[in-house]
């Protein structure tokens, strides 16, 4: 059987990716020019290497069309219902560090607790006549953190596909789920991150597609191997 | 395969909702997504069926009936009591059963003998789940908001707390954690090194400085004052924050407000019990013990089953807008709920409404109730 690993097809993720992939003793080369989306590991004809963006190999890994990807943890938790159910993460390769945090007004002096958003939003529609106005492009995230671990369900959600820290100065929501990486972003748009306000520490991952066929496969069971030695 | 055609017991049902005295209503299947959204949450996303107009509003089919039946309502200005019946297909993601299948039931609007609306509302349920399972025991299960608000307003807590116990209501596990934290203060406020500065400045003890500060704040850091939460409010939350984190209950408050919530008696006994857990708590529950006798006392002279009904304490929706009763009817031995409702008095001034409308109602799950008739049919 073929083995397909999916990886980063451009930017830090690419080369961050292939660097690990070379240390492991898993060289990648490109299938005709640098700019090709398929690939091989060196010596090893039974592996395949597909070029996506980050967030298709979630979605790919989702459908178990690909076998292996490299992408961050946010994408697949953000991308799939019951992630752990329907793959592993085999390891943690140390690149692509963002966590995925609410972020809430400085100025909001009251509020420095998921328990204090709560008090918040609970009598939000009675003093605004609509409810809390979350930005976020992380509606499951959003979901599970604010719902399931904190019991806080009068909230809605902005979409946001771009810029999202500044949601609340113009007025478009009142706070934000978002992801930071040194926080600086929030900083310069007066935000603060709650104490307990940080939904998922994600970073880049090898993640497998749980599939039957995985049982007992060398192959498979080599490539893990060789990763999580050199991480 | 999911059954998707009405019951067979539709006209039956028809019949008992004419011979109730109600009004049938019909509303459209394509709703906008808005309402259902503000009111029941982010939550309910994930479990509606929405589209897109042409013009970018969201739309979904309709997962309910009971927010279409209040919105026509308050539409007809017709400031009279009305009893809405309705019958129709519901579109909702279901961990179990079909994403779509009927639904029927009752919405009491306007009436403002609330216990006698109550007690109509339980056994109008009664009745039709029992006409359909002839002969099959009930198990009927009654909670009440407003015991467990006076409750808490008995116990002497600041505002902030009442708010916060209350809220998680019908959410086990979130209002024991909530308890937890009363107990041992240590991990409630959580103020912000900006908190300790406007304490050195003197901010804290003058409200009319501190709104000033934050609005002044806003304004250099380019927030509007009006688009979200406004400076007064900030201030005012601030106090009301400091007054929960110097809050502790104390262990003798903390057994009561267990005990109460550990109540689970046979409805006949519940007036009795609620008594004698005042009595030994100390705590003033007049009014709203008034009000669950009468609602009980409502419910005796409906003819229902009383016997079949357990009020349990700790019974609730953590919703904002239900205020009272909630109850839910399953067949005994069985943990399928046929009909569930409550009291919604808070609902239609949400959705608009320029009055205070009071509203009591329930829905009843026609795919489970055909199940059960099945079973019956199976097991004989």
């Amino acid at each position: 059987m073929t083995i397909t690993i999916a990886l980063p097809s451009k930017g830090r993720m690419k080369d961050d990716a292939s660097a690990i992939f070379e240390r492991a003793g898993l060289k990648i080369v490109a299938v005709g020019n640098d700019r090709s989306y398929r690939g091989r590991v060196e010596g090893a004809d039974d592996v395949e290497i597909a070029f996506l963006s980050a967030s298709e190999i979630s979605r790919e890994l989702g459908n178990g069309s690909i076998d292996f990807g490299v992408t961050g943890e946010d994408l697949v938790r953000e991308g799939l219902a019951n992630a752990d159910a329907r793959v592993e993460f085999c390891a943690r390769l140390g690149f692509g560090h963002a966590d995925v945090v609410v972020a809430v007004p400085e100025v909001w002096y009251d509020v420095d607790t998921m328990a204090d958003l709560g008090d918040v939003a609970a009598d939000f529609r009675a003093r605004h006549g609509r409810r809390l106005a979350i930005a976020t492009k992380y509606w499951r995230l959003t979901q599970n953190h604010f719902s399931g671990s904190h019991g806080i369900q009068l909230y809605r959600i902005v979409e946001s596909l771009g810029a999202t820290e500044g949601a609340p100065a113009s007025g478009s929501a009142d706070i934000i789920v978002d992801i930071t990486s040194t926080g600086s972003t929030l900083k310069a748009n007066h935000l603060k991150i709650l104490t307990d306000g940080v939904i998922l520490r994600s970073e880049a991952c090898l993640v497998r597609a749980r599939k039957a066929a995985h049982d007992g496969d060398p192959v498979v069971a080599r490539i893990i191997a060789a990763i999580r030695g050199v991480v | 395969m999911a059954l998707i055609n009405l019951p067979a017991f539709a006209d039956a049902l028809l019949a008992d909702f004419e011979s109730l005295g109600t009004l049938r209503v019909d509303t459209p299947v394509i709703q906008p997504a808005e309402p259902f959204l503000a009111m029941a949450g982010e939550d309910l996303r994930r479990r509606i069926f929405m589209t897109e107009s042409e013009t970018g509003e969201s739309l979904c089919l309709r997962p309910e009936f009971t927010i279409p039946v209040c919105l026509r309502h308050i539409e007809a200005v017709t400031g009279t009591p009305k009893r809405y019946a309705y019958l129709g297909e519901v579109f909702r993601q279901r961990r179990e059963g079909g994403n779509e299948f009927y639904q029927a039931g009752i919405e009491d609007l306007g009436d403002t003998d609330t216990a006698t609306a109550d007690a109509r509302a339980v056994s109008d349920a009664m009745r039709i789940v029992a006409n359909r399972l002839p002969g099959r025991p009930l198990a009927v299960t009654l909670g009440d908001q407003a015991v467990f608000e006076a409750v808490v307003g008995a116990c002497g807590l600041p505002a902030g707390w009442q708010k916060r116990l209350i809220h998680a209501f019908g959410d086990q596990k979130h209002l024991q954690k909530l308890l937890t934290e009363l107990a041992h203060p240590r991990t409630v406020g959580v103020f912000g090194p900006e908190v300790v500065r406007l304490s050195m400045d003197g901010l804290l003890e003058d409200e009319d400085r501190l709104v000033a500060h934050v609005a002044a704040t806003m304004e250099a850091t380019g927030y509007s004052t009006n688009a979200s939460r406004s400076p007064e409010d900030i201030a005012r939350r601030l106090k009301e924050k400091m007054e929960l984190a110097n809050t502790r209950l104390d262990r003798k408050t903390l057994d009561h407000v267990a005990a109460f919530l550990a109540l689970d008696v046979p409805l006949a006994d519940a007036p009795a019990a609620l008594f004698a857990f005042a009595q030994k708590s100390g705590l003033k529950l007049d009014d709203a013990l008034t009000r669950f006798d009468a609602r009980v006392a409502a419910l005796a002279k409906t003819g229902a089953d009383i016997g079949a009904i357990r009020y349990r304490s700790a019974f609730g929706r953590p919703l904002d807008y239900y205020t009272g009763l909630v109850f839910e009817v399953e067949l005994a031995g069985t943990h399928a709920v046929l009909a569930g409702g409550g009291r919604f008095d808070r609902l239609l001034t949400l959705l608009g409404a320029r009055e205070h409308i009071p509203a009591v109602g329930f829905s009843l799950w026609l795919d489970r109730i055909e199940k059960a008739i099945a079973s019956e049919g199976g097991a004989q």
